[in-house]
């Protein structure tokens, strides 16, 4: 039986009185790529927010090896091992590339690891090294989304959460981050990973769920769902057109 | 069911309306503390109702109410004292410009083209803290302007209006009590029009707003130019009542600072609120000042800081039902 | 009108500077508060004020040098700071509304004020030493002993704070959450720890502020308001939330200040000073020294 890292059972979330999602139960094994696909809309980034504390659960549980994340602040959440990519990156654009990289590392329990981190990632990321002195809002948009995650790899978090890595990226970049997250995942770091890009994030994904208006459509391990005839016309087909 | 406390409340506030109308008659009430104390009550309650209708309903926090306050009393004394408005008809009337209407609306009417003039390039190119510290700016501007404005302001002196016209304290009281209640009425029956609709969703969320076709600029500058009218109103009730205008009196920042206090004690965005805030408020003030005399602002500065920290939102919301408060 | 002797015009620019530098420290606490807090600090006067009548109660009491006093005042300060953040905004930083915030800042400056007046008495106080009419004479031009400890002060507190900002995590962590605090979160940064440490020096900068105002100016309980208003004014010309800026701006201010004293008239200064002041942030509002922001 694989160690369950990630645990969330019947998230309930609103803003206001609208509900974003409604009863969503996922998990993620140590050691995994696991995806959240879905439509705009669907509540996947409200979902990721849960987990990371940046909006407050309804109801249900979020359970980070066993012990529950309900009511943490998110600095306390980022303490207990997660590392959130935001949308938009959340970039210190005025701040260099390497303060940016040391920022990753400021819990306590990362700074004393900081060095052996920073060399990790640069080199992962050999580009972030060539502009270490540059301001982070004067990188690229494929450079920014390296520096982003690379900031969340400094913590040596035991899940890496991204929301929508690919996102304003041309596909030749977009093959790159991918290949990043496989190589973060071979380096066995578990990651939770949201896309708009289903056919990537399914094929690099050892286990998916589906979101569908705040809801849990279908899960099944990434090969399963690329297979499935309905994810292939409800998704892949738009993405095809 | 809401609809019924609606209506009972507005009753209860006609009500107490009326009994506050009737307060000088009572033996002995005009010459009392209690009426010079709902004066300033109201002067403030006016002030404050100002002050929310651009902040609390628009959402543009200014700084610089006290200009206006002080330009509507400047306008009524140096209208007054010099005789600008009514000529030869001065001498026939000798107690013309006292609490004359024509005179009053202009000295709001001043205030507001002020706001207007002002308002266009600052609400057009800033937003949020940077409008706040414009306003500020402003109202620092206009002070040194008058005084070093010679003779026609009195410079650093100011500009003294005949208090011989003085009897009682009546005609205040009860244009005070007027004006309270009217910009009250005014402000609730705008914020149920369009146009009210239209700054709550500027307010909101200015992006959508604009994209449904509201001139948002218009709309902001419309109720900032308003909310110096209302101010200018009061610093022309004011003028009637010191007779001595001079700079340090009437733009003080206490114009400023005491009414959006009052505002947010009473609770920003809501009619009653800034009526409510301005009673208690200025009941803590004065209160303090008869009992201990020498440290009464300190008291005030704790009532701020503790009002702040115990109720944010306001006393309104704390008290009444939401669907009272929100009328 | 003639053109003014060049010695004039130095002598003026130096007194304009030296004085400037005082607004600047100043601007200096308020930007440092307003970029994670987003809170007009307007009490920051008053503190220097307070800073200044502590300030002459230890030279007056205890016959400490005002000087020497810095080594009371800054650490008191950043205690006090620290204090004042944890129990009087740390709630209301977490509201959405503001004005919370700002009215709490109100509500400290009239306490603030009306302490000292209680203990104090509401007349110009003034602090003379044996060195308050010294002055250090160069190439014809005169400037004053005290003013120009102040300057060194001024100028020594803002480099110590750009030097936390820029070397240490903990300011870097400072500088993170003034740019973006919810991504500061997600780095494990406490909002509440960054806003304390911003107010703790920010109060701390009050202080040193103190010991220069106190040593140059003869003041009472009430300057302050005025004096959070320049800074203010500093602040803007150097661009929110740029700490170098922001002493910039004060010195730019005094410069502003000693020319229209000089040329126009000492009745205009605040006139122009409030001018100069809604031009920047109407068409300037990044400061007079950001470069235009390059996007890659």
């Amino acid at each position: 039986m694989a160690n369950r890292l990630l645990e969330v059972t019947d998230l309930e979330v609103a803003y206001g009185d609208v509900r974003a999602l409604w009863g969503v139960s996922i998990h993620v094994d140590a050691g995994s790529v696991v995806a959240i696909v879905g439509a705009n809309g669907a509540g996947k980034t409200t979902l990721l927010k849960a987990i990371s504390g940046l909006v407050p659960a309804k109801r249900g549980e979020i359970k980070l090896s066993g012990t529950s994340l309900l009511g943490r602040l998110p600095e306390d959440i980022a303490r207990l091992g997660i590392a959130h990519v935001p949308e938009g990156r959340g970039l210190f654009r005025q701040m260099t590339v390497l303060e940016n990289l040391e920022l990753g590392a400021f819990q306590p329990k990362a700074r004393a690891n900081m060095k052996r981190a920073l060399e990790k990632a640069y080199d992962l990321f050999p580009r972030l090294k060539e502009r270490t002195g540059q301001k982070a809002g004067s990188l690229s948009g494929g450079e920014q989304q390296m520096l982003a995650i690379a900031r969340a790899t400094m913590s040596e978090p035991s899940l890496l959460i991204l929301d929508e890595p690919s996102i304003g990226l041309s596909p030749l970049v977009v093959q790159q981050m991918f290949q990043l997250i496989e190589a973060l995942h071979k380096q066995g770091v578990t990651i939770l990973l949201v896309e708009q890009n289903i056919h990537q994030a399914l094929k690099i994904a050892d286990y998916a769920f589906v979101l569908k208006t705040g809801e849990l459509a279908m899960q099944g391990t990434g090969a399963e769902l690329i297979a499935d005839p309905e994810v292939q016309k409800a998704y892949m087909g738009v993405l095809e057109l | 069911m809401t609809a019924m406390a609606n209506v009972s409340w507005k009753w209860a506030a006609a009500l107490l309306t009326i009994i506050l109308a009737l307060v000088p008659f009572w033996p002995g009430a005009i010459d009392s503390y209690l009426l010079s104390f709902l004066f300033f009550v109201f002067i403030y309650a006016v002030m404050a109702q100002g002050w929310n209708l651009v902040a609390g309903f628009g959402g543009q926090i200014s700084l610089g109410s006290h200009a206006f306050f002080g330009l509507g009393a400047y306008t009524t004394a140096i209208l007054w004292s010099g005789n600008y408005l009514w000529g030869s008809l001065y001498e026939t009337f000798p107690r013309i410009y006292y609490f004359d209407p024509v005179t009053m609306v202009l000295s709001g009417l001043v205030a507001a083209l002020a706001a207007a003039l002002i308002g266009l390039p600052l609400l057009s190119k800033l937003r949020g803290d940077y409008f706040a510290l414009g306003t500020l700016g402003f109202g620092e501007i206009v002070k040194v302007i008058f005084v070093n404005g010679g003779d026609f302001t009195g410079g650093a002196f100011g500009v003294i209006a005949p208090s011989s016209t003085f009897e009682t304290l009546m005609p205040h009281y009860w244009t005070g009590l007027g004006l309270t209640v009217g910009t009250a009425v005014a402000i609730g029956w705008l914020m149920r029009s369009r146009y009210g609709l239209a700054l709550i969703a500027v307010r909101d969320d200015e992006m959508a707003a604009s994209a449904n076709g509201i001139n948002t600029l218009k709309v902001k500058v419309a109720a900032f130019a308003g909310s110096a009218f209302i101010a200018g109103l009061a610093g022309s009730l004011y003028s009637y009542y010191i007779f001595h205008v001079g700079p340090d009196s009437v733009f003080n920042l206490d114009w400023m600072l005491l009414p959006l206090m009052m505002t947010v004690v009473g609770g920003t965005g809501t009619i009653l609120g800034p009526v409510l805030g301005a009673f208690i408020m200025y009941a803590v003030f004065d209160v303090a000042r008869i009992i201990v005399p020498d440290y009464h602002p300190i008291i005030s500065g704790l009532t701020i800081i503790l009002a702040m920290l115990f109720l944010p939102k306001g006393l309104v919301r704390k008290i009444l039902p939401m669907s009272v408060a929100r009328n | 009108m003639t053109l003014p002797s060049p010695e004039i015009l130095l002598q003026l620019s130096i007194n304009g500077a030296l004085g400037g530098a005082m607004y600047g420290v100043a601007a200096v606490g308020l930007s440092l508060i307003f970029g994670t807090m987003r809170l007009i600090f307007l009490a920051q006067g008053a503190m220097i004020i307070l800073a200044a009548y502590l300030v002459r109660a230890l030279f007056q009491h205890l016959g400490i040098d005002p000087f020497l006093s810095l080594l009371i005042m800054v650490p008191v300060g950043l205690v006090a700071g620290w204090l004042i953040y944890q129990g009087l905004f740390r709630k209301a930083a977490a509201e959405e509304d503001r004005n919370i915030s700002l009215l709490i800042a109100v509500g400290v400056m009239f306490l603030v004020q009306n302490l000292m007046t209680v203990i104090w008495g509401g007349n110009t106080a003034a602090v003379v030493t044996t060195y308050t009419a010294s002055g250090i004479e160069l190439l014809g031009v005169r400037a004053s002993f005290t003013r120009s400890m102040g300057f060194l002060i001024a100028l020594a507190g803002t480099a110590l704070v750009v030097l936390f900002l820029r070397k240490t995590l903990v300011g870097k962590a400072v500088r993170a959450a003034s740019e973006d605090m919810t991504a500061a979160t997600l780095m494990g940064i406490s909002p509440h720890k960054v806003n304390a440490i911003a107010f703790a020096i920010g109060i701390a900068l009050a202080g040193a502020a103190g010991v220069a105002v106190a040593t140059t100016f003869p003041f009472n309980p009430f300057a302050g308001f005025i004096f959070s208003l320049k800074a203010l004014v500093a602040l803007a010309l150097g661009g929110i939330g740029n700490v170098t800026g922001a002493l910039a701006g004060g010195i730019i201010l005094g410069l502003i200040e000693a020319y229209t004293q000089f040329f126009i008239s000492g009745g205009w200064t605040n006139a122009i000073a409030y001018g100069v002041f809604l031009a920047v942030l109407m068409f300037k509002p990044e400061g007079l020294f950001s470069r235009p922001y390059k996007k890659a």
